[in-house]
């Protein structure tokens, strides 16, 4: 995929995401929401550092925080627009990485990460001495209630994050496939050989924590807008430091897809633990994820699933192709159920479907060509179903759950071993 | 005129009292960061789970914290090699003890941190002793005695440490453990082994620390940040690896430390360490005693 593609596609993405949250209209899915985009963002920009060179950044809250306080300042001192504060928030903070890695990074990987963690104590002392923006008090921000164009103003600051999301997404994978990003993997993998063979490591490493600083202080800008009243407690908090670390771990850090499947894994752990026991459990939940992950699986639920189609021979894929095919047939037999109580109309397209659905399972386990394509087109027309439904106020879990179930098995379908498969199957034939 | 140089040889009395409390909180660091390379962020962890046994023995039954910390010793040298064992088998042995190894320890750190707000609030503990309380005086000079214990026990354990690494086998085999683990396997010691014990008595030091830092101030879960920036500028600034080296870097860092939170007041008094280490870091990495 071209880097346009994926932006384009990350964007469809980001606006189904945004219209998808406009329809449950609930204020609280863009509270909640908002909290797992800017842990997106925090993991990502994190793992462009950790993941991609191998050095560790404890400080993610002070990066996070100098975003978050210098639009505190700003307010203060002259209003602008929240994008132009989330540029400033970024400048300041990528400035910031820059001179903790120029001082730090010409030694032992180590005395970065001590820095690091010792930078988040430093500020915070910084921050609370000052008393233009609020000290150890706190500030206020009073933010409007509504914005023209999008309405209520927590959504403005979802599409901001949305946004960002996506510009860190992209950033982090076009990395990883430009020269820079092999200049990357080679200090982490051997930082002297690397530097033996003309890679300039210093530079490089200094190139990776000034954008990973950037993107956490761009994340941290919109924040006192969102909270309302800023404390140093609150953005210096441990939290944000633990989960950019934890995030990236469990999902794993070689590629974009580790840091945001862990940020939106344990996002909505965090969220639904937050409400549901209480917020020092989730920590400690966070905690004990992390430590159990860096020992039993080094390289998150990526590299578990990595290893699995790596070690999944043709006896695997099989029983995967089964479970597949029983899906589709109970579905299909379910409804030639539902469509016999409805309509003339809607009841013979539901029924049609059905009946698609219990040949597609036949096809796919005799191991026919065309029951693997029917497969493959009854599970990417079930993504556009389930948003008209969603449309027509269907029940939102179960809807997410459709299309998340809808993208999992067309991506197997599609997967190059499970298409030789079939075609295995017909050259033996013949 | 004479008020002032009053509180300056205060400050710096003050500060070296204090100083001799950051060795013994960083003596640990030396022998773990300095000497076996292992980054143990978690040590400030270790420290305040030695203070909180030492509050709960001292509200239960009276002992002197001081006496509990050198009970608990050998709980914490198994406590240290265990942990040792996990970070060997899981992160060293497979070269992976950059990114994970440090990940992990923070880990360590954060879960301890929490399972102690969980179990007994954000609340200050405190112990009670004969020696919290009254102080010395000798002319303008005011040595108390809260300050001054921990001072002594600390620099009485640099002392012991150091005549361990100096004197007996297995000591000397750790200090060579940091040199050559080659020639060390090839006279038929496991460096492994070595690095056990040597982590074990690395944190075994954390119990003694942790009854003092709860008797010089009290102590909640989250006091032990403050303590990662002190112990590692400490570790950096006096030589890595150098015991020596690790006192006379936690003297210098008491009194910078006393003299800010006298001149300038005591919430600038965190930001010192890390002026500290970035200092150190830029202009001699190596530290005072490096080698």
């Amino acid at each position: 995929m071209r880097t346009r593609v994926f932006l384009l596609i990350s964007i469809a993405v980001a606006a189904a995401v945004f219209f998808a949250a406009r329809l449950v209209n609930n204020d609280y899915v863009f509270f909640a929401g908002y909290t797992v985009l800017q842990f997106i963002v925090l993991a990502t920009a994190w793992n462009i550092l950790g993941g991609y060179t191998g050095y560790v950044n404890f400080g993610s809250a002070a990066f996070f925080a100098l975003g978050a306080y210098s639009t505190v300042f700003l307010h203060k001192f002259y209003p602008m627009p929240i994008p132009m504060l989330i540029a400033i928030g970024g400048i300041v903070s990528g400035i910031v990485g820059l001179g903790t890695g120029y001082l730090t990074l010409r030694l032992r990987g180590a005395f970065f990460a001590i820095a690091t963690l010792a930078l988040a104590v430093v500020l915070q002392t910084l921050v609370v001495n000052w008393d233009y923006v609020g000290g150890s008090r706190g500030a206020y921000i009073i933010r409007p209630n509504e914005i023209a164009l999008i309405g209520p103003y927590v959504q403005y600051l979802f599409l901001l994050m949305l946004a960002l999301a996506v510009i860190a997404l992209a950033i982090a994978r076009g990395i990883e496939r430009s020269q820079l990003g092999y200049g990357f993997a080679t200090i982490r993998d051997d930082e002297l050989a690397a530097e033996a063979s003309g890679v300039p490591t210093l530079r490089l490493k200094l190139i990776a924590t000034t954008i990973s600083g950037a993107l956490m202080g761009m994340a941290g800008a919109p924040f006192p807008y969102y909270i309302g009243y800023l404390q140093p407690s609150s953005a210096f908090g441990l939290e944000y430091a633990v989960n950019s670390i934890a995030m990236p771990m469990i999902g794993g850090t070689t590629s974009w897809v580790g840091p945001l499947i862990g940020a939106i894994l344990l996002g909505l752990l965090q969220q639904l633990a937050t409400v549901t026991i209480s917020s020092a459990v989730n920590l400690l939940i966070v905690g004990l994820m992390l430590v159990a992950f860096v020992i039993v699986a080094p390289n998150g639920i990526v590299g578990l699933v990595q290893e699995f189609l790596r070690r999944a021979g043709v006896h695997t894929r099989s029983i995967a192709i089964i479970v597949i095919a029983a899906y589709l047939f109970l579905g299909g037999i379910g409804g030639i159920i539902w469509s016999l109580k409805l309509t003339l109309g809607s009841g013979l397209v539901v029924f049609i479907l059905a009946a698609l659905c219990i040949a597609a399972a036949y096809g796919l386990l005799v191991l026919e060509t065309w029951g693997l394509w029917l497969g493959i087109f009854l599970f990417a027309i079930s993504i556009p179903i389930a948003l008209a439904e969603l449309l027509m106020g269907g029940v939102s879990t179960m809807v997410m759950l459709q299309i998340a179930i809808g993208i999992v098995v067309a991506w197997f379908l599609l997967r190059a071993d499970v298409k030789l498969l079939y075609r295995q199957q017909k050259v033996a034939a013949s | 005129m004479g008020l002032s140089f009053d509180l300056l040889i205060n400050a710096l009395i003050a500060g070296i009292l204090l100083g001799g409390f950051y060795a013994a909180v960083t003596l640990g660091v030396s022998i773990s960061f300095g000497i076996l390379d292992i980054v143990n962020i978690a040590h400030p962890a270790f420290i305040i789970l030695g203070s909180y046994i030492a509050y709960i023995v001292n509200t239960r039954l009276g002992i002197d914290p001081i006496v509990i910390s050198i009970v608990m010793l050998p709980v914490f040298y198994l406590l240290g090699a265990g942990v040792y064992q996990v970070y060997y088998e899981s992160f060293e042995r497979r070269g992976q003890e950059s990114l994970r190894g440090l990940s992990f320890f923070f880990g360590l750190l954060f879960v301890t941190e929490v399972m102690l707000i969980l179990v007994f609030g954000v609340d200050y503990r405190y112990v009670e002793a004969w020696y919290i309380g009254p102080s010395w005086r000798l002319g303008v000079m005011d040595f108390p005695l809260r300050m001054l214990v921990p001072c002594l026990a600390a620099l009485a354990m640099f002392a012991a440490l150091q005549l361990y690494l100096s004197y007996t086998f297995i000591g000397r085999a750790i200090s060579a453990v940091a040199q050559d683990q080659l020639a060390l396997r090839l006279m038929g010691a496991s460096p492994t082994r070595i690095k056990r014990i040597a982590f074990g008595i690395s944190i075994a030091t954390t119990a003694v620390a942790g009854a003092l830092l709860i008797i010089i101030q009290p102590v909640e879960p989250s006091v032990g940040r403050e303590y990662i920036g002190r112990v590692f500028a400490i570790c950096v600034l006096g030589g890595l690896g150098s015991l020596p080296g690790t006192v006379i870097g936690a003297m210098l860092l008491g009194i910078l430390e006393s003299f800010t939170a006298t001149f300038y007041g005591p919430s600038w008094a965190p930001a010192v360490a890390f002026g500290v280490l970035l200092l150190t870091l830029a202009f001699r990495p190596a530290g005072l005693l490096g080698r």
